[in-house]
């Protein structure tokens, strides 16, 4: 694994008596694509926040790139691009000017920002908005002009908080594309509460709640965490036209099922399967019903074991459930 | 440097494309037309433009507000704040940075008057010393009221308070000291020495003398060390206000 680029250590933040964040650790391996998941109010913000210089930590260390939050801000600020959340911008001025200014603070040279603000725009579908004024464009252009300005300074550390919001499922698709493109040159620290982004996106999660680190790993360490824990799995839902008792004992006999539901019974019997769900089965199960004349209708899968994780362990009425699986 | 200009660049757009900033340079051009009219455009009267520039803090007072108010509670409000001090920019450069822009477009409003100066120049032969004295003594006091306007704009997020807050503050130095000065010297037949004291400490403090003396040609240095370390004192204010915000 090589070195990493966001070091977090025992890093606090206090509004009071207030604990928003309490000592939390994490790294982000350089060129990494990282997680950061919470339900709101867990502290995702308030991290990003002291990761970004906004606010400094009330105890702890966190560096970004090497340099220190706190003693070497500017440092760390030259060297992230960050998307805060809602994407605050200036209504009255054009994507274009607005591009070049928050370039120009930036530092980047008068010779080179012209073509930066084009190939951002471009990046980020921006391009044939660059006149337009920013106080008409939709939610959607406002959010994407705010990754546009992340990635101005093409920067080694990209925050983002909730990229996606506002977005169509077009542009949700892109975005992830774009996303996963970055990794490789870019280290992304990317905060949501959007599980299936998560999944989809990044190559480790962090799990935030109630201000503590509540679990870290892959997806599938953290699939596996929660299959150690015993907490349901994903089901199989199988809808085949055909003799109900007959369906249910063919597919109960199958290799890996380990439990059948009964959904729903008649002419058309919906099971759910639960137990080792992967392709073979569903290959098999699809191959059997035919072979034996009755007529698959529908296969699908539901409750992703991870969601069912995140949900337990964030819950404020489980606190005993804390996991850290080796990073 | 170049942070600070662009900040300041932003900032004076900002204030072209809001529609107050026209209303108070309208209000401001109605108010010295009418000094132009009552105190120096008169037949036979000398070319003297000097009361013009004397009461001109008057509508400044009152304008100033209204070009500072949104400078950093608009920030706030909006949340853009995060994205400018997630940047690569010193806090002293964004201080720097929205003061000079205000102050530009300040010279912006208070050039305007230049047209009541041309009108006089048709018409008769003023002096243009005392002219070039007075703009730059407009100049002084206007760094003085921006950064006093931007220091209560630090302060909240919300404009109508801060507009208040420095209109208030911006009143007390224009109007009140002096008259409170005068009122004591008034009132007091024979006042004690400290009294004395007080009353010319108020009275250097106002706006009103220290521009009759612009106005008459007059650069005495210590008005202009006045309107410097005051100017100086407020933008140190704001800065630290802005770096306190970090805190909370």
């Amino acid at each position: 694994m090589s070195s990493p680029d966001i070091v977090v250590d025992k890093l606090t933040k206090a509004y009071g008596k207030f604990l928003a964040v309490d000592q939390i650790s994490f790294e982000v391996p350089r060129g990494s694509i990282v997680g950061f998941l919470g339900p709101n109010g867990a502290g995702k913000t308030t991290t990003i926040r002291m990761l970004t210089c906004f606010m400094p930590p009330t105890s702890g260390r966190a560096s970004v790139g090497g340099y220190d939050v706190f003693s070497q801000s500017i440092a760390v600020r030259e060297r992230i691009g960050y998307l805060p959340e809602n994407a605050p911008t200036y209504t009255e001025m054009r994507v274009g000017e607005y591009l070049a200014y928050r370039g120009r603070l930036h530092g980047i040279a008068r010779s080179e920002l012209k073509p930066r603000v084009a190939a951002v725009a471009e990046k980020c579908w921006l391009g044939d908005r660059l006149r337009w004024p920013i106080g008409t464009l939709s939610k959607g252009y406002r959010q994407r002009l705010g990754i546009a300005d992340a990635l101005l300074n093409n920067p080694p550390v990209l925050i983002l908080d909730e990229p996606t919001v506002g977005l169509d499922p077009t542009q949700i698709r892109e975005t992830r594309k774009m996303l996963a493109e970055l990794a490789g040159q870019h280290t992304v620290l990317l905060s949501t509460h959007i599980l299936s982004e998560v999944e989809l996106t990044c190559q480790r999660v962090i799990i935030i709640g109630r201000g503590k680190i509540l679990a870290q790993g892959t997806p599938d360490e953290l699939k596996q965490e929660c299959a150690r824990r015993g907490l349901p799995g994903s089901k199989l839902v199988v809808e085949v036209r055909g003799p109900g008792p007959q369906i249910r004992m063919a597919l109960g006999a199958m290799p890996g099922v380990e439990h059948v539901e009964v959904l729903g019974d008649g002419p058309v019997c919906t099971l759910a399967l639960s137990g080792k769900l992967d392709g073979a089965l569903r290959e098999l199960i699809a191959s059997t019903v035919v072979g034996r004349g009755w007529a698959l209708r529908e296969m699908r899968t539901t409750g992703t074991s991870l969601e069912e994780f995140f949900v337990q362990i964030t819950d404020p009425g489980v606190d005993a459930g804390r996991a850290s699986v080796a990073a | 440097m170049v942070k600070t200009l662009s900040i300041a660049r932003r900032e004076l757009m900002g204030l072209f494309y809001s529609p107050i900033a026209y209303v108070v340079l309208v209000v401001y051009l109605l108010f010295v037309g009418v000094l132009f009219s009552l105190l120096v455009f008169a037949p036979g009267a000398v070319a003297d433009p000097g009361p013009m520039f004397e009461w001109n803090h008057l509508a400044l007072m009152f304008v100033v507000p209204f070009i500072t108010m949104a400078l950093f509670s608009e920030e706030y409000r909006s949340g853009r704040i995060e994205t400018l001090r997630t940047s690569p920019v010193s806090d002293f450069s964004i201080v720097m940075g929205k003061f000079l822009g205000a102050l530009t477009f300040y010279c912006v409003i208070i050039g305007s008057s230049l047209v009541y100066v041309l009108i006089l120049s048709i018409f008769g032969r003023p002096d243009f010393l005392p002219v070039l004295t007075s703009y730059f003594g407009l100049v002084l006091m206007g760094m003085l009221m921006v950064s006093i306007g931007l220091f209560f704009s630090a302060c909240t997020q919300h404009q109508v308070l801060a507009a208040i807050s420095s209109c208030a503050t911006l009143v007390t130095f224009g109007i009140l000291l002096q008259a409170i000065g005068g009122l004591l010297g008034s009132v007091i037949s024979q006042p004690p020495a400290w009294l004395n004291t007080a009353q010319r400490v108020m009275t250097y403090m106002s706006f009103e003398p220290q521009m009759q003396h612009f106005s008459m040609g007059l650069v005495d240095t210590s008005h202009v060390a006045y309107f410097l370390t005051g100017t100086f004192f407020f933008l140190m204010l704001t800065y630290l206000v802005l770096e306190s915000r970090k805190w909370r």
